[in-house]
């Protein structure tokens, strides 16, 4: 099923996958925690600059004209660096619909090509981050706005959040490999 | 290459990939990606990260993950059973009165919490029991509250709206107001429903005892004393409170709605703290893993779906099919409702936030053509994908209730949802006939035309 927006819509993937955090993704799996956390902060702290933006202009008459940016780094931080977190879920929600008619052995198969092709999009994105990142630092990239924050803040968390998810997708694919070549 | 050959690839390469079981985020920005490889200049390729970090960082629709905290706090505390407590106790002697008490609990979570499988699983949680304990069937109790739920993406703050709003570039103050008469007139439907199907229920329970059958808790009468209903008041004021204070937070002209997304999630969070002495990091991990998990994955789907649209614009995909859509000259109640088949069909494989993403380029220039009123027509749309989620064979909610009452058989659930499908189509219908009903709201309160 792909309806849905809330944990309840991905429990049925998650729990299709083998080992959660088993094998090679134990690696990855203090890294994500981390980063979680850090988010999840990350959100929170722009739910209260934007508390503040009210506050400020309608108890003290000024408006600030930072804050709208703030959060939009913050959120967009929390969410590319997060996407590897939820990968290890297998949060990423997919249609499942082939799923309960295909054999075992051809839904590992199927499962690992997806892993392999996500893998492949992944790296892709993360690389042309990397580029966008130079180029921003090189040539000073700033927003248009009056604050003018510098643009490599928000393009450097897409790209950190982009190379752990590659690696995520990566440990998935040895983990089932891994798995495949040992001895049953 | 013809721009149709281009078009028919790039649909079958999509449904192929999706099929495949690739996370939809990852197949909508491959499937891009490869066709911008393909068919687009090479300094194209070059903007793909560009294209979806500036897409992805639009503040209105960055106040997405905000809204999911709000909901998140609301829907992980107790708010949900002594709201629909609050409400029992004051409904429960008319006729119905705890089918009706479900349905406005649903209608007034959804509008805090603005998740639908959070509303069916908090309301449900404690409505499904009671009103099975007073005799409803399995299906019907399943039904009201999978119905019920599904107000979640058509009340304000809905995030299906947010979207709508950024893809058919319109007001979102406007959409949300739209929203608001449609979503009472369902309410109605579904309360009128829930009175005439105890009524059926009653009468048979009835007929059953007189012939020698066992008495049905559903022909015993509670009694609770006005002590007992007023005591019940203090804790869901608050809420009602928040809800009221955020919307004149929003039409009041004091927050923009990313920074009433914002306020909203700090006073959500400050209640819970308050009311339900959930504040300590243990009680709000899970709040903010589960906003940060559900967040991350939608927000990663709209990213690459606007990457998806950028292409299919590029290549005129979008534009060539709008043009043929017009071109076939259809009556505009034959093109709208080909158009709302096309999105039923689409919920049985897809979130809404990818079907609003992925059809709005092709779906809006031939609506607009025909004179639709674009805000009147995101409430319909917004109607008919609430069915994908009740709908059988795959709807959500009817997992969701699968889950929290495991014992009512699906054959049940998902006979009980059916005749909510039928109201769901008849308010689109009346919407049809009485357009007014979506759009006198925001025309009183803001001026007609946009």
């Amino acid at each position: 099923m792909a309806h849905g927006l809330d944990d309840v819509a991905t429990a049925s993937e998650a729990v299709s996958v083998p080992g959660d955090t088993a094998g090679f993704e134990r690696l990855i799996a203090p890294v994500n925690y981390v980063v979680v956390i850090v988010s999840s902060v990350a959100l929170v702290i722009a739910s209260f600059v934007l508390t503040y933006s009210v506050a400020s202009r309608y108890f003290f008459h000024f408006s600030t004209d930072w804050q709208d940016e703030f959060s939009v780094f913050l959120i967009v931080g929390a969410v590319f660096m997060s996407a590897a977190a939820v990968q290890a879920r297998r949060g990423h929600v997919a249609i499942e619909a082939f799923s309960s008619i295909m054999s075992r052995r051809a839904n590992r198969i199927r499962l690992f090509l997806v892993d392999i092709a996500t893998f492949v999009f992944c790296a892709f994105f993360s690389w042309k981050s990397w580029i966008l990142l130079h180029e921003a630092i090189i040539e000073g990239f700033r927003t248009s706005s009056t604050w003018q924050p510098p643009l490599w803040i928000p393009y450097s968390l897409m790209l950190s959040g982009m190379v752990l998810l590659s690696i995520q997708v990566l440990l998935q694919i040895a983990t089932q490999i891994h798995r495949w070549n040992r001895p049953s | 290459m013809s721009v149709a050959v281009i078009g028919l690839l790039y649909g079958a390469s999509t449904l192929l990939v999706m099929f495949a079981g690739m996370p939809i985020a990852f197949a909508l920005g491959a499937v891009a990606t490869i066709f911008m490889v393909a068919f687009m200049p090479s300094s194209s390729v070059d903007t793909i990260t560009q294209n979806v970090y500036e897409e992805m960082a639009s503040i209105t629709l960055l106040s997405i993950p905000l809204f999911i905290l709000k909901g998140a706090a609301i829907g992980r505390s107790r708010a949900g059973q002594d709201l629909y407590g609050a409400l029992h106790a004051w409904l429960y002697r008319i006729p119905g009165g705890l089918g009706i008490a479900n349905v406005f609990a649903c209608a007034l979570f959804a509008a805090m919490a603005g998740s639908s499988p959070a509303t069916c699983s908090a309301i449900g949680s404690a409505g499904i029991p009671e009103m099975r304990k007073h005799g409803y069937s399995g299906g019907f109790a399943a039904g009201i509250i999978a119905a019920g739920g599904t107000l979640g993406i058509l009340l304000p703050p809905s995030i299906t709206m947010i979207l709508y709003a950024v893809a058919a570039e319109q007001s979102l103050g406007r959409l949300f107001l739209a929203a608001i008469g449609p979503a009472v007139l369902l309410v109605v439907l579904f309360a009128g429903y829930a009175v005439w199907r105890f009524r059926w229920e009653y009468a048979h329970a009835k007929v059953a005892y007189e012939k020698g059958g066992k008495a049905s808790p559903i022909l015993d009468a509670d009694m609770l004393s006005m002590r007992e209903k007023f005591s019940l008041l203090p804790r869901v004021l608050p809420f009602i409170l928040l809800l009221t204070g955020v919307m004149v937070a929003l039409y009041g002209g004091f927050a923009t709605p990313s920074e009433t997304a914002g306020l909203g999630a700090v006073l959500a969070l400050a209640l819970i703290a308050i009311i339900y002495s959930v504040w300590t990091p243990k009680d709000l991990e899970p709040i903010l893993v589960s906003t940060l998990r559900e967040s991350t994955m939608l927000m990663l789907i709209i990213g690459m779906s606007l990457l998806y649209s950028y292409v299919m614009s590029y290549l005129h995909i979008s534009q060539s099919t709008a043009e043929w859509i017009v071109s076939l000259h259809l009556s505009r109640w034959v093109l709208l409702a080909t158009i709302l088949l096309m999105v039923v069909v689409l919920g049985f494989f897809l979130p809404p936030v990818s079907i609003i993403l992925m059809t709005a380029p092709i779906i809006l220039p031939p609506l607009r053509g025909a004179n639709f009123d674009l805000i009147w027509f995101g409430v319909i749309m917004t109607i008919v994908m609430e069915m994908g989620l009740i709908h059988p064979p795959v709807g959500l909610n009817i997992f969701v209730i699968k889950n929290i009452a495991p014992d009512i058989p699906l054959r049940d659930v998902m006979w009980g949802v059916l005749p909510f499908v039928g109201l769901m189509i008849l308010a689109v219908v009346i919407l049809c006939i009485a357009p007014g009903i979506a759009t006198w709201f925001p025309d009183h309160l803001m001026g007609a035309g946009r």
